[in-house]
């Protein structure tokens, strides 16, 4: 390493963690029964799992599995309630972030947790910024010199002075990269950072991978795709409703072996049941709906009882072209509705036409965390709740929210409860009664059964399931093509925001989408 | 090394992803502080073309020693909004300095040197009342500083107590209106102290670029190992220290002071309209103490100019809350990326976008 | 929908389990309320006992301390105004200054030769514009409230100022100074009380039992969700701004009604008391939650704080201390006592144990 010849005279923080990195030893990083509640919801049970060096150990399981939860409980963003972090031996108590980048751990993050306004530069140094002589100031000429390194070592080209909110996701998770050497860690977690990425800018960051694994780093890694878990893994662990299943090798393991693991039951008995295939009259028309560079040229119906998929990688534009149809992104084109165009679009106006949405991001888009059930049931119809004269009727109120939590099967404390209180399964339902309540024609259904325990998703695609036999037109985005092809009558695949092709009934298989999102033909 | 680079080297960005490269020069055009300056050079060169008084030494040398206050203000306020924060209890600060300085040398003769330490030591303890209520009771800042607000300009009268500060030592009116050098008040040096020392350290030290993390992201500062409690802390701490020095400034350069100083004029304020209209953003992480110190100015000169045009005094309010509204346009299209031409063309393309919630 | 009626056979799936913990947040509201009216009688026992004169010569008697209304009461109002703004998650700073503009607009109409009561409908109706103007520039280009507000508070106090020339406006007919100001209904109850009650039914009965209620709570709440559950946000907000111009409107025409007098420099002195009424009230400052008769009892515990300490002979500088202080310490025992985050505290605890005894052996995987 040429680094410390090139800084002849600094001194400092950064210069000490250099010296340690140069001789921190490859080691193992092992959790041991480590078990983790949030709020009386459990995350980890008695999860034990050791991390080597030189090798890349991923963690599979569906989500809420408790994969993110163990590296973040790992890296010190979570204190376990049990269980101890042992690395090299020794045992870490009350491991905080910081302390955790100390010893050489980093954990990056889902989303790049960057500081959008400062410089890429910054970015990279910030809590180990070069000090100066005088100890207290910022040696920014030291800081410039030593980037390059970084920055070429994860093969970025930025200009490391721009504001790190100019950078595309791939650059951002690459910066993260950079910033865990900066910080000479050689410990460094993974947690699903392919899912915003193309393939081909996957491929990038595991070549970087790759050659950390080389230099014995100790590496963790979490995907959702199974083909580049079974490129990239040396191990893979596998973890079912926060317990840990089963542990393989890379040679020792095979997709139908994972996805059993994941799913808990064989994937042979989650056959796609075949549906007769019906011409409907057409309820919702897409003519050349683009928005450019999101999506372009995007056309397809949607025809009344039918559940037609929207696949594609997350960043695909399926999100995009979903939120344009409802009216929250502006777009070019024509949406149809019932063969009449439906223009000036706005999230009222949708709902009031009969076009609902379920966004994907619930926490954020969809629950009103601190209020009761009941209102949040009601939200999208209170120009309909029953008044007399200005006044709303609580008791109606309620008695329409019972109706509707009883529909989807909604299991809470109470009807005042507040939504923070149920889990995650039984938030989607009062979600999906929300938007029963609205008496839709088209529903669009993003990430439907996210953030939901396995049992409540069957009982998810039973609800889709009733809702397109009662003659609503249903169009679902979905990341798990398992879901896709076990619902859908017809598939669109989305690649870069186009749609690629169309697949019909029974020609809906794992193979075939798994091809097409990532912008292969099948063949 | 190289096979990981050469791969990224063939894998084509995605449109619209490559960051755009920008060259110095055009770096230094788009920043705040030189657009300030040319419109504070406009609305001077225009007014003394309608009005020759406008241009003379001894009108210049009071505005740069009647906006100081306000500029060292402005910048205390600068360094809180950097951490997302806003101080309104500057002006009770203000006012409980100049108040309680004020008496001792009206009552005593303190020289002013010996008030700097006391003004800067109460500045320093209002500040950290401050900080501790928004780190430690988690209250907002905007109420915790309008209750100390409240509370400060309480004390602030108490110490009045129906007297009020009218007849200083000599030294304090020279150095609150006099000239060092020609056309150059005393005044002008704790002001472009202030704002040099404050710029260098929010550039060149570590606390200063933790503000700037801070701000930015507090939750990723907190996992970058910052102190984000103390970093709070000391912003207020800092802001409270400028504020009790703007006190002093303002007994000097007023040469009085009484239980309605600081809340009368509209100082407090004008000191967060200041720290804007310089490029400071509300939201936190991004701006500067020297655009600040010249929007401060700028500030100064425009209502002088409104006054030395013929329109009624009263409406220097009305320009000053005109300029801020024109600044925070100006910031929240520079944060967007977008034009300012554009923006106005089309922000009802989509009357609601997500991703500006509100409270989580 | 005909086809859900086969839904109907599923059964009752929502449980009467017993879970207190879920109910907290509601639950916090209306204790909140609840410890609120405790204040307010024990400050006005305290007042009883402490000052002989606080009752004055009995229920409607110019001392007593329902006269006293006619000196808080339109901070009240403002304070009912500015509530809709916090509720709906943003600021409106500019209250006072609108009360101190509408006041003087009223006066300048009616000097000007206009009828009293047209004066007085059509200053509380521009000042309705007004707000409906911030509300507008706000949501347009997506400023924050709390700056245009500001600005707003500036430009109105410029030009109430610039309005009235060198002396204020006064002298108004004696049945709209009663009417509105001073007068009171049978000798007893002041007319402005029955005006704030009014208001403060209408405010109560607008948040809690209306759709626009419902909207503004939920905006308030989450704006994004509001957003894809089809409410208007935009317009939601704007018709907040335009409720708290126009109950500043109201109060200005009650403060020159009362003093007979319309003062244009009311920015300061009303703004910061109708905030602290609110937040004191228990409506979140972010925004979503709070409840209004909270709001209309603090602000009569504010109200009555500082003619009570006044009367017990201390002086005003303290009263306006006691409210800062007020404010600050309920928010902080509020703070601590209503912690969302419930989960993380006991991280951090846990953590700070942990490190006071770092040789401490870890629990036992099995000890829970």
């Amino acid at each position: 390493m040429t680094l410390t010849a090139r800084r002849p005279k600094s001194h400092g923080a950064l210069e000490a963690s250099l010296d340690d990195a140069a001789q921190r030893p490859a080691v193992r990083y092992e959790a041991r029964h480590i078990t983790k509640a949030f709020g009386g919801a459990l995350a980890l049970s008695d999860v034990s799992v050791a991390f080597e060096p030189g090798e890349i150990h991923t963690l599979c399981g569906e989500n809420g599995a408790g994969k993110s939860t163990l590296l973040k409980v790992m890296a010190g963003i979570h204190q376990p309630d049990d269980g101890e972090i042992v690395l090299g031996g020794e045992t870490l108590h009350a491991l905080t972030p910081r302390s955790a980048q100390l010893r050489g751990i980093y954990l990056v993050p889902q989303e790049p947790t960057l500081m959008a306004n400062l410089s890429a530069l910054e970015n990279l140094f910030v809590g180990i910024l070069p000090r100066g002589r005088l100890r207290f100031t910022v040696d920014w000429k030291q800081m410039e010199r030593s980037a390059g390194e970084f920055f070429s070592q994860v093969g970025l080209e930025i200009d490391p002075r721009e504001p790190a909110s100019t950078l595309s996701i791939a650059q951002q998770q690459l910066l993260e990269c950079a910033r865990a050497l900066a910080h000479r860690c050689n410990i460094i977690f993974f947690d699903e950072p392919t899912s915003p990425l193309t393939a081909r800018e996957a491929d990038v960051l595991f070549a970087v991978m790759r050659q950390l694994r080389e230099r014995q780093f100790t590496l963790g890694f979490i995907s959702h795709r199974l083909d580049e878990v079974l490129e990239i893994s040396d191990r893979i662990t596998v973890l079912r409703d926060s317990r840990l299943v089963t542990e393989m090798t890379a040679a020792g393991a095979s997709r139908d072996a994972i996805v059993s693991a994941m799913v808990g039951h064989d994937i042979a008995q989650r056959q796609r049941p075949h549906r007769e295939i019906s011409t409907q009259p057409t309820v919702l028309e897409l003519r050349g709906l683009s928005h450019p560079p999101e999506f372009s040229d995007v056309s397809f119906t949607v025809g009344r009882g039918e559940v037609v998929g929207l696949a594609g990688l997350v960043g695909s534009g399926r999100t995009e072209i979903a939120e344009a149809i409802f009216g929250l992104r502006p777009s070019q084109g024509t949406v149809l509705l019932d063969g009449k165009p439906f223009a000036h679009r706005s999230p009222h106006r949708s709902v009031v036409a009969g076009l609902i949405y379920l966004p994907e991001d619930r926490g954020h888009n969809g629950v009103f965390a601190n209020v009761q059930l009941t209102r949040n049931i009601t939200a999208a119809v209170i120009p309909k709740l029953q008044r007399a004269g200005p006044l709303l009727l609580p008791a109606e109120e309620r008695e329409m929210a019972e109706r509707a939590a009883e529909r989807t099967r909604v299991v809470a404390p109470s009807l005042e409860a507040p939504m923070s209180s149920l889990s995650g399964g039984n938030q989607q339902r009062a979600m999906f009664s929300r938007w029963l309540l609205a008496q839709p024609r088209v529903a669009i259904f993003d990430e439907p059964t996210r953030g939901v325990d396995v049992g409540a998703k069957e009982d998810i695609y039973k609800i889709i399931d009733e809702i397109s036999a009662s003659g609503i037109a249903v169009l679902m985005i979905s990341s798990e093509l398992e879901e896709l092809v076990f619902v859908c009558d017809r598939v669109i695949a989305i690649y870069e925001g186009r749609p690629v092709a169309e697949v019909v009934g029974d020609e809906i298989t794992l193979e075939r989408l798994g091809t097409l999102i990532v912008g292969e033909q099948a063949k | 090394m190289t096979a990981v680079s050469q791969s990224l080297g063939r894998a084509p960005a995605r449109p619209g992803t490559r960051a755009p490269r920008s060259s110095a020069l055009r770096r230094f055009v788009r920043r705040r502080e030189l657009l300030l300056v040319i419109i504070t050079v406009a609305v001077f060169l225009i007014t003394d073309a309608v009005n020759s008084g406008f241009g003379t030494g001894g009108y210049i040398s009071f505005m740069l020693a009647d906006a100081m206050p306000l500029a060292i203000l402005a910048v205390g306020q600068t360094i809180v909004c950097l951490v997302r924060g806003i101080d309104l209890s500057v002006a009770g600060v203000l006012g409980m300095v100049a108040v309680s300085t004020g008496f001792l040398a009206q009552d005593h003769g303190a020289s002013v040197w010996l008030m700097l330490p006391l003004a800067l030591g109460m500045g320093i303890g209002l500040g950290v009342i401050n900080g501790l209520f928004v780190v430690f009771a988690r209250i907002p800042p905007i109420i915790v500083t309008l209750g100390t607000l409240i509370v400060y300009q309480g004390v602030q009268e108490l110490i009045c107590a129906s007297r009020a500060v009218e007849t200083l030592p000599p030294m304090y009116a020279k150095l609150g209106n006099d000239n060092f050098l020609p056309d150059i008040p005393y005044m002008l040096v704790p002001g472009v102290l202030v704002t040099v020392v404050v710029a260098l350290i929010l550039w060149r030290t570590a606390w200063g670029r933790s503000l700037y993390a801070v701000g930015s992201n507090a939750e990723a500062a907190f996992r970058a190992g910052i102190r984000v409690k103390w970093v709070l802390i000391s912003a207020y701490t800092v802001c409270g220290m400028l504020a009790g020095l703007g006190g002093l400034a303002f007994l000097v350069h007023y040469d009085s002071a009484d239980s309605q100083s600081g809340l009368s004029t509209s100082i407090n304020l004008s000191s967060i309209a200041a720290a804007l209209i310089g490029g400071t953003l509300l939201t936190g992480g991004k701006g500067g103490v020297v655009g600040s110190f010249i929007a401060a100015l700028f500030l100064e000169v425009t209502i002088q100019a409104v006054i030395v045009l013929g329109v009624p005094q009263v409406w220097d309010q009305a320009a000053v809350g005109t300029l801020l509204l024109a600044a925070i346009l100006v910031n929240r299209y520079q944060a967007s990326g977008r034009s300012l031409s554009q923006a106005l063309a089309g922000p009802l393309r989509s009357r609601w976008q997500p991703g500006h919630g509100g409270a989580q | 929908m005909a086809t859900w009626a086969r839904w109907g056979t599923v059964s009752v799936a929502v449980e009467k389990q017993a879970r207190p913990r879920s109910e907290r947040r509601f639950g916090t509201d209306r204790r909140w309320v609840f410890s609120l009216v405790f204040i307010l009688v024990v400050e006005l026992l305290f007042f009883n006992f402490a000052v002989s004169s606080f009752w004055g010569g009995g229920w409607g008697s110019s001392v007593s301390m329902l006269g006293d209304g006619e000196n808080f009461l339109f901070t009240s109002m403002i304070a009912l105004g500015v509530m809709f703004v916090i509720f709906a998650g943003d600021i409106d700073l500019s209250v006072g200054a609108m009360s101190g503009f509408a006041g003087v607009m009223m006066a300048e109409f009616h000097l000007g030769g206009m009828n009293i009561w047209v004066a007085v409908v059509l200053a509380v109706a521009i000042a309705a514009l007004i707000g409906l103007i911030q509300g507008l520039i706000i949501t347009y280009f997506k400023l924050e409230s709390l700056l245009v507000t500001l600005a707003g508070w500036f430009i109105l106090q410029s030009a109430a100022l610039a309005w009235e020339g060198a002396v204020p406006p006064y002298g108004f007919p004696k049945h709209f100074d009663s009417l509105l100001g001073t007068g009171t209904v049978a000798g007893t109850v002041p007319n402005q009380l029955v005006i704030f009650a009014i208001l403060a039914l209408l405010a109560t009965l607008i948040v809690h039992r209306t759709r626009f209620g419902r909207q503004l709570v939920l905006v308030g709440h989450n704006r994004d969700a509001a957003g894809y559950a089809g409410v208007r946000v935009s317009v939601t907000r704007i018709r907040a701004f335009v409720l708290s111009a126009t109950f500043a409107g109201i109060a200005g025409m009650c403060i020159a009604a009362t003093y007979s007098t319309a003062d244009d420099n009311l920015g300061p002195t009303l703004l910061l008391p109708a905030i602290t009424a609110v937040v004191l009230g228990g409506v979140d400052i972010f925004g979503g939650a709070g409840l209004v008769p909270g709001v209309i009892v603090a602000s009569f515990i504010l109200g009555w704080l500082t003619p009570g300490l006044l009367q017990d002979g201390v002086s005003d500088t303290w009263a306006s201390i006691a409210i800062g202080v007020l404010l600050l310490g309920s928010l902080t025992v509020k703070g601590i006592t209503d912690r969302r985050q419930g989960v993380s505290m006991l991280d951090r605890l846990r953590a700070r144990s942990a490190t006071a005894t770092p040789g401490a052996p870890p629990p036992a995987p099995d000890a829970t």
